[in-house]
């Protein structure tokens, strides 16, 4: 522990600082002029909400992308930026992923040394030469295992120890962690950190970046904070507390909610009782565990929480396009049981996902087509009456403002409001019981958000019910009318309109480490 | 829709190739005012249609099964398959003809089905599974009918040899199915089903539709096709060969590219398929009329292949921007 000693007076040089770093994309700028610096031997939490610009400040350090302003210092060099991230890695910089980058088909030391193997005088790889290096680096950190294991039969935090090895068999001076521990159980977490604290004791400057507030006063010495790619502030961990962070990381002005009254509360439409995954062996239980809630005819109940918390698990559960455990749903008082998304729609009930391009939209397929995907009978049973399929999607055009040519235009060439509306669109004409609508307005521009928020709060209001998904605080505290928050497959608490502020979500979002509740 | 497109500059592949199509012949007529008396003869254009029969049908299969993200290596091996049993059936097994038939295209819609089920249920990559079914489809082939089973029953042969206006009977079945193709991808709630299963399968199952059953039946319609083109074929020469498919599922693949169909799906039409096999057997035959060595003709149709998706890259790489 004799480093942390130095951690803190200001003589001590960073080993690595980045100054006055900006950012675009498209014209909006995600990082302002920030400051970062790390020294050796320290962990240096780096925190903020989702879109803070965390990982766009961190892909500029690894060489994934460029700066448009700024400089990065390592040792004392000063340079405008890596142009790739072969640049970065020589330098000694490596980024920690889970599982990602790994080739699963290949054994231990191949993935360590890949491309770099260590070579005889003849010029062929020396395998034994590449065995004993792997060993000793394994020893070190997981001893359980060899050289020539395959990667496919390793657990998630195994393979990430093995990207640990490989960014230790670089000679990495600074090592990038980015949620290390989203998929470790506590045991895992807590070998991982003994890790981090050996790589510490040997002078490795390491960048973590994480949510979980327990973590940053577990393992860091110091934490910065940016809030819209902009800087916060950075502090000794040991002089700040979590609600302090909490606090600079929401920082905004809370607008006022602008919800004009308070719907009137109809009866239940969904309640979901005790759902649970399917237990992820004999003894541990699956991901999800006992999700309870209700949403009233007439709602917008939030779903908020930490990317990786279960929100969007719990939808494609109630949704059927997800393995079920346990648990009961009830539509309007009816137990139903749903096992794909046919059925899903066929009881009333429609999920908009998360992420259109990927799961969403037909993107080389008409605006048309697009909309009437989940109503197709209603336009014939064999013959379609495509007719008529236009002038519904002209109808759509006109009441949600779409900005095209004509409804016969491809929605891959539509601005990503327009494309939201497009998605929104489909569930509108479809008119199920309960929407589930995950991050409707990521990427989504503002004239267009408020435009879907109001939308949204139309469709709920004569009867129907609406659940939303989403990471943006802001549009969680001006939308919902309630808000359950979840965190690590659980939910940690509901929050009325009364008590709805971003604190409190915040706080709940973080609830796990408290009850001891890891993912695991 | 169409002055849409017209308005962005771009026209569709369909339209790309017709023109292309149009422009070879007039090239041809202007260069070799010779040769095009040959060529541009009624007997000339029955004789190429005859021979593109077999390979339509094929084709017309190939583009379901493209519009729904998958392709199928196997269709000309069944074809063949399809015509031996068949021809088995009527001469040594001395099933009647109208018996056979069905028992042939029940053969292929069965064999079309577990392609389907390989791909969509077991989840094996559709490329390893109708390359291996091609291999299985071929070997049983030669295994019942050795190199091919001759003198096929008249009351077969009639109903691949009658003529109607000039035009042989299985080019008259590809006309129907064509037309029946592309009203049905164009029109009926089916079919469009296979271009939102191809084009995003992910969003499909989530917005309702049965990706997988889909998948399935669109194997399934494969080989049916590929059966009907393999009886077709046996009718009309009075032989069921063995060989009779080989490399033409990559000719089909080809015909339905170059006709507008993209490997990653969702695109794709029945006239596209038609006008991409009737391109490609045009050009064969002026290559034939004009002599040059047969070598030449994968030359200059792989050419023609790459630039017309080259070309339409680049276009939509346009677009994008």
């Amino acid at each position: 522990m004799k480093e942390s000693q130095g951690i803190g007076s200001p003589s001590i040089p960073p080993l690595l600082a980045m100054t006055g770093i900006s950012k675009s994309f498209d014209g909006v700028e995600v990082l302002r002029k920030v400051d970062f610096d790390v020294r050796a031997g320290e962990v240096h939490a780096l925190c903020g909400e989702n879109g803070a610009g965390k990982s766009t400040l961190m892909n500029i350090l690894a060489g994934v992308l460029q700066a448009d302003a700024g400089r990065i210092s390592l040792n004392g060099d000063s340079v405008a930026g890596f142009a790739d991230a072969h640049a970065a890695q020589r330098e000694g910089i490596a980024m920690v992923f889970q599982e990602r980058s790994l080739f699963a088909s290949l054994t231990v030391a191949e993935n360590i040394f890949v491309g770099r193997q260590p070579v005889t005088s003849w010029g062929a790889i020396d395998r034994r030469k590449h065995r004993v290096l792997t060993g000793e680096l394994l020893r070190e950190i997981v001893p359980e295992i060899e050289p020539d294991d395959s990667i496919a039969d390793l657990t998630s935090a195994q393979q990430q120890m093995i990207e640990i090895a490989k960014a230790m068999s670089l000679h990495a001076k600074v090592m990038v962690f980015d949620e290390p521990t989203a998929a470790l159980s506590s045991k895992e977490t807590a070998r991982l950190f003994a890790v981090i604290q050996r790589l510490k004791a040997r002078g490795v400057a390491i960048i973590y970046i994480s949510h979980r507030l327990e973590e940053v006063f577990q393992l860091c010495d110091r934490v910065t904070v940016l809030r819209d790619g902009v800087w916060q502030c950075t502090l000794e961990t040991a002089d700040t507390t979590g609600d302090e962070l909490i606090r600079r990381m929401v920082g905004r002005d809370v607008e006022m909610p602008s919800v004009e009254d308070a719907p009137a509360r109809g009866p239940v439409l969904l309640e979901v009782r005790n759902l649970c995954d399917p237990p992820a062996t004999k003894n541990t239980p699956g991901f999800l565990r006992d999700v309870n809630f209700q949403v009233h005819a007439g709602e917008i109940v939030g779903l908020a929480g930490l990317a990786g918390s279960g929100r969007t698990e719990t939808a494609l559960s109630l949704f059927g396009a997800r393995a079920r455990g346990a648990g009961e749903v009830r539509l309007a008082g009816k137990p139903v049981r749903i096992d794909s998304p046919i059925e899903a729609i066929g009881a009333g009930l429609g999920y908009m996902s998360e992420d259109r391009k990927d799961s969403g939209l037909f993107l080389e397929m008409s605006i048309v087509r697009n909309i009437s995907v989940t109503s197709l009978r209603r336009f014939g049973s064999w013959w379609m009456r495509t007719g008529r399929e236009r002038v519904v999607a002209d109808g759509f055009r006109r009441q949600l403002g779409l900005a095209c040519r004509n409804v016969g235009q491809n929605t891959g060439s539509l601005s990503g409001g327009n494309q939201q509306k497009v998605l929104l669109a489909r569930w509108l004409l479809v008119e199920p019981q309960v929407l589930i609508v995950d991050e409707p307005t990521r990427g989504v521009d503002v004239g267009a958000k408020a435009e879907v928020h109001q939308l949204l709060r139309d469709f709920a209001r004569p009867g129907r019910a609406v659940v939303m998904i989403s990471s943006d605080l802001p549009e969680v505290l001006t939308v919902c009318d309630r808000v359950y928050v979840m965190c690590a497959g659980r939910i940690t608490g509901e929050l009325p309109r009364e008590g709805l502020t971003e604190e409190a979500v915040m706080r709940l979002a973080n609830a796990a480490g408290a009850n001891g509740n890891h993912r695991p | 829709m169409k002055r849409g497109k017209w308005a962005r500059g771009t026209i569709s592949r369909e339209t790309g190739l017709l023109l292309l199509l149009l422009l070879a012949v007039a090239a041809f007529r202007i260069l070799f005012p010779v040769s095009w008396e040959s060529f541009a003869t009624f007997d000339n254009f029955a004789s190429v249609v005859r021979n593109l029969a077999f390979e339509g049908i094929l084709a017309l299969g190939m583009m379901l099964i493209l519009i729904t993200g998958n392709f199928d290596l196997s269709v000309g091996a069944l074809a063949s398959l399809v015509g031996v049993v068949t021809g088995w059936l009527m001469k040594q097994a001395g099933w009647p003809v109208p018996a056979s038939i069905v028992a042939g295209l029940a053969l292929a819609a069965f064999c079309g089905f577990l392609n389907g089920i390989i791909v969509a249920r077991v989840r094996v990559n559709a490329l390893i599974t109708t390359l291996g079914t091609m291999g299985i489809f071929s070997g049983i082939a030669l295994l019942a009918g050795g190199p091919g089973i001759t003198f096929l029953p008249p009351s077969f042969a009639r109903l691949g040899q009658s003529q109607w206006l000039g035009l042989q009977a299985p080019v008259w079945m590809l006309v129907i199915l064509g037309i029946a193709a592309h009203y049905g991808l164009a029109h009926t709630r089916f079919f469009r089903q296979f271009y939102y299963i191809g084009s995003n399968p992910k969003a499909a199952h989530l917005s309702g539709l049965g990706v997988a059953r889909l998948q399935i039946l669109a194997f399934t319609l494969m080989g049916l096709l590929a059966g009907f083109a393999g009886i077709a074929y046996a009718a009309r020469v009075a032989t069921a060969s063995s060989t009779v498919g080989i490399g033409k599922e990559l000719g089909a693949i080809t015909a339905c590219i170059l006709g507008g169909a993209s490997l990653q799906g969702g695109r794709g039409t029945a006239w596209g398929a038609l006008l991409g096999v009737l391109f490609v057997a045009t050009m064969q035959n002026m290559l034939l009329i004009k002599q040059v060595r047969p070598e030449w003709q994968g030359i200059i149709l792989g050419l023609v292949l790459v630039f017309a998706v080259a070309i339409d890259a680049v276009l939509n790489r346009g677009r994008a921007a």
